[in-house]
């Protein structure tokens, strides 16, 4: 882990925080939520990068930074009084695996049937790994999410 | 007040449904949210079933039975300022501080919410392609491409009626254009990966949340919704491979350049 490395994953971040602000604005999320919903993406984008770096696995990668980004929709979710999927649609784009199921039927396409069937397979695998990340912390309890916000009503 | 239908509770409570399906809230929130309506406001018998692209719905409102039955096209415009808007009416109305003809004229608003001004939707769409470009491990000049591509990619969207055209063919010609734009860019000399410049600029059209979703309603046991999804996931994704792939297939051979995956 070399300064070269962290100085990089800043800098995605940064670019997925941007990333995610523009497909919130494409999404018509109210302006007030942007820069939460910037927050999710770019968090969810941070988890993925450390975990593929340490690993090099990114089903897993994947599930973790659902994971984490739910957790952090479901903070704001609460805080903010707006329902989850705001933050929690704009925030997943940039782990979801939309290159992965272009590249499958670019493979089949192309009649690389072995590259099809390999991307394809991973998709599906990212595809439910996240939903299962999501899954988990959706229905977990409310008091995980509002600990410091005692006796407030949503 | 029941020979009023547009007035009656069950038929708000339709019509929030409605609302919030076709700006592309999750099954289980609509579910959810009118059985909530119909309960604040005191509905004797009430069920619904949705669908990711239909609602059905029946009520007993005052000893009269209302019988209805919606029908949506699937991935419909995501418009989450009216989702937020119409989540918030819900939660006053379960508070009991909105009336039923108060909570039509706040719908009548929520619902004509304009959407975001296309300028502003054209560039948005051309940052989050140049930064999709850049997280995929494209190099600057990938992204200066890419921001060029997704704005081009907007003006065509915003330029053809989604009502008109069939979906399937929107999203075959829209890839086909942005495949064009990358190919042009990248002759010119503007970038230095085509394949990283043309999947940051499809990802505004692939379907990889409506992919994701699909696994969540299999996982909340709604089936049908879960397949409806997948088969238009793939569908879709297909369709954006043979635009892309077509334009790319005529280049290679036009050029005698060697694959670029």
């Amino acid at each position: 882990m070399t300064p070269e490395v962290v100085f990089d994953w800043a800098i995605q971040t940064a670019v997925a925080f941007v990333a995610t602000i523009a497909f919130a604005i494409i999404f018509h999320t109210p302006r007030e939520q942007y820069v939460c919903a910037g927050l999710v993406g770019a968090f969810s984008w941070l988890i993925y990068i450390i975990y593929v770096y340490f690993t090099g696995d990114v089903v897993f990668a994947s599930f973790f930074a659902a994971l984490g980004l739910t957790y952090l929709a479901r903070v704001f979710s609460f805080a903010r009084k707006a329902p989850l999927p705001v933050f929690l649609i704009a925030g997943i784009f940039p782990v979801v695996p939309g290159a992965g199921i272009y590249y499958t039927g670019y493979h089949i396409f192309m009649n690389n049937n072995v590259e099809a069937m390999s991307k394809g397979v991973e998709t599906i695998k990212i595809a439910i790994a996240i939903a299962l990340g999501i899954g988990i912390v959706v229905s977990l309890p409310r008091f995980f999410f509002t600990l410091r916000r005692k006796g407030s009503t949503t | 007040m029941t020979e009023e239908r547009s007035e009656s509770a069950a038929g708000l409570s339709f019509k929030m449904g409605e609302a919030l399906l076709r700006n592309g809230a999750e099954i289980f929130r609509v579910q959810e949210t009118m059985e909530r309506v119909a309960r604040a406001y005191d509905i004797e018998e009430y069920d619904v079933y949705v669908l990711s692209n239909a609602i059905f719905a029946n009520a007993v409102e005052n000893g009269e039975k209302i019988d209805t039955k919606l029908k949506f096209v699937p991935g419909s415009t995501v418009h989450f300022g009216r989702i937020v808007g119409i989540n918030q009416l819900s939660r006053e109305i379960v508070a009991g501080k909105v009336s039923v003809e108060e909570a039509y004229a706040r719908l009548h608003e929520i619902v004509s919410i304009p959407y975001t001004h296309p300028i502003r939707l054209d560039l948005a769409c051309a940052v989050g392609s140049a930064c999709f470009s850049y997280l995929f491990g494209g190099t600057v000049f990938d992204a200066a491409a890419a921001f060029i591509c997704g704005f081009v990619l907007q003006v065509f969207l915003n330029a053809i009626d989604s009502r008109t055209a069939s979906k399937f063919i929107i999203n075959l010609a829209s890839s086909a254009v942005v495949a064009v734009c990358a190919v042009l860019l990248f002759t010119v000399g503007l970038g230095d990966s085509l394949d990283k410049i043309i999947i940051g600029s499809i990802i505004r059209l692939v379907p990889g949340v409506a992919l994701t979703t699909s696994i969540r309603d299999f996982l909340n046991g709604d089936y049908l919704s879960g397949t409806i999804r997948i088969i238009d996931a793939f569908l879709v994704g297909g369709c954006i491979a043979i635009g892309v792939g077509a334009v790319v297939m005529t280049y290679i051979s036009l050029t005698g350049g060697a694959p670029l995956l």
